[in-house]
């Protein structure tokens, strides 16, 4: 195989000359985690609100929720980012919806990435949440209630803190899932990670040296993850609880 | 203190309760048996509306528990309620266990409420797990521990449901001591439990339901004795035997 390896590539000043390609994967990588931790946030705090309205003995509240969690999980994650990007502007009020296309051009991409990554996810978090719920003993609710509790005291103090307790596990796969998302959001020309990688080969012509620097990139945020995530496991872990001592 | 009316609940066309009337006074004791499926648990659900129901009537300390403009969950805090599978909160240690209705609730300091809790274990000679988690704690203790949390609400009455059928037998009696103790100290009680030894210790009246009914309600003596309808017969025949 005829390819030139070259890794001193990265130290090489780019062809606009105001960065070396190693600062522009660096960019890339830190778009990356700015959109998604921020997005996870939002996707956590929906997550949670929707998933708990889902349990909840209302059906307005509860067949809100769930048309909340069918919209968002089964539209495909790339037509849901056109229509934040595309769309969506348009039929903002015709104030806001100037204001957004006149703001940088950067602003506008981030925030419909961000908005988008954020429900998409949130919808798959409210499923997390509900699971949860409905996997405690279906006593605990009677208990809470009957010591005195509202409806949503109970929730806040004996229901969630087990429920969330019980799927950190599959939120971790939600949490990394968000990362390798956020690289759809290259499409509409934000340059995040994945975007940076592209735009590197572009330039230089040293495809192998920039996919296998992205993909690092990548393991060392899952790597982060999931240790941070099994931090949290063990230090919410309750003792005598599920075999945790 | 409780009375009930001609209480009736379906789930659709299967009747759980039907016409159930009976009252339960200041420092009585009740104890509500009958076979499997009966409605026992859904009987004394409703005294403190957990379970709904659809017509007669449940009057709590004089407060109706059916009216729609009561305010359950102040009603409940002053109704203690016992079950079958403990359900102490797992995320909380047994004193926060003890703690937290009585500070969110009652509007306890956490000092006051802790001060309580700590009298309350002592009095279930459980003092020394206050820091332990409802996961470390065996079965019986763990009963002993929902019986304080109770308790240190200061209920006006207190309901059990099957509070001992979850225990292996060796820890039964631990749990039916607090509970006799209870009694004796003059705690309104109604308890399921098919505990027939504790029922002829310290219930003032028992309940036989069958199929949604109450079949029997008369003092302990006359049920004992002379029970008068046969299903309670044969039920007494099955139980006493064991
Ligand atoms: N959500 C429900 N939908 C339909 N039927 C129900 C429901 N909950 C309870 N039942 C039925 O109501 C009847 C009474 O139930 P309940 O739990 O009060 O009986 P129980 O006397 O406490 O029995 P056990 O001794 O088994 O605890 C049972 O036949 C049960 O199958
Ligand atoms: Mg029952």
């Amino acid at each position: 195989m005829g390819y030139n390896w070259n890794w001193g590539v990265f130290l090489q000043p780019t062809s606009t000359g105001d960065d070396t390609y190693l600062g522009w994967m660096f960019y890339g990588f830190k778009v990356t985690i700015a959109l998604s931790l921020s997005a996870w946030l939002i996707a956590l705090a929906l997550g949670a609100v929707v998933g708990v309205l889902r349990t909840v003995p209302n059906k307005w509240l509860s067949g809100f929720a769930t048309a909340y969690v069918e919209l968002f999980r089964n539209i495909p994650l790339l037509v849901q980012l056109f229509l934040w990007y595309f769309v969506m502007p348009e039929l903002l009020p015709e104030r806001m919806g100037d204001a957004f296309k006149q703001s940088n051009p950067f602003m506008q991409q981030f925030l419909a990435s961000m908005v988008c990554l954020a429900l998409f996810t949130s919808a798959r978090v409210a499923e997390q949440v509900r699971s949860g719920i409905n996997s405690l003993p279906p006593g605990q609710k009677n208990a809470g209630l009957a010591m005195g509790f509202t409806l949503a005291q109970t929730y806040r103090y004996v229901m969630l803190p087990m429920a969330v307790r019980l799927i950190v596990p599959p939120l971790t796969s939600e949490f990394l899932n968000i990362f390798k998302n956020s690289a759809v959001c290259s499409t509409i020309g934000l340059l995040e990670l994945a975007a940076q990688g592209r735009q590197l080969v572009d330039y230089t012509a040293q495809p192998y040296e920039s996919f296998i620097a992205v993909t690092l990139a990548y393991l060392v945020i899952n790597i982060v993850v999931m240790f941070g995530m099994r931090w949290v496991e063990e230090h919410v872990r309750v003792p005598g609880y599920l075999g945790g001592k | 203190m409780i009375s009930m009316n001609k209480v009736s609940k379906n789930y659709g066309s299967f009747q759980v309760l039907a016409d159930c009337t009976t009252e339960v006074h200041k420092g009585e004791v009740i104890v509500v048996c009958g076979p499997s499926g009966s409605g026992k648990s859904t009987l004394i659900k409703c005294v403190n509306g957990l379970e709904p129901f659809q017509s007669g009537e449940i009057v709590v300390n004089g407060v109706s528990v059916g009216d729609p403009k009561t305010n359950l969950s102040k009603l409940r805090s002053t109704v203690g309620m016992v079950f079958q599978n403990f359900e102490l909160f797992p995320h909380m240690s047994i004193i926060d266990n003890l703690a937290i209705a009585q500070i969110k609730v009652l509007g306890r300091s956490q000092d006051q409420a802790r001060e309580k809790g700590s009298k309350l274990l002592e009095r279930v000679g459980l003092a020394v797990q206050a820091e332990k988690y409802p996961g470390q704690l065996s079965g019986g203790q763990q009963q002993r521990v929902a019986i304080a949390r109770a308790l240190a609400m200061d209920p006006i009455c207190m309901l059990f449901d099957e509070p001992t059928s979850a225990l292996d037998p060796e820890m039964v009696n631990e749990v039916l001591d607090v509970m006799t103790e209870l009694a004796q100290e003059g705690m309104t009680m109604m308890c399921v439990t098919h505990e027939m030894g504790f029922a002829k210790r310290v219930a003032s009246r028992v309940i036989f339901m069958d199929q949604g009914r109450i079949v029997e309600d008369d003092s302990k003596d006359a049920f004992f004795e002379h029970p008068r309808s046969e299903r309670a017969q044969q039920f007494l025949a099955k139980i006493l035997h064991h």
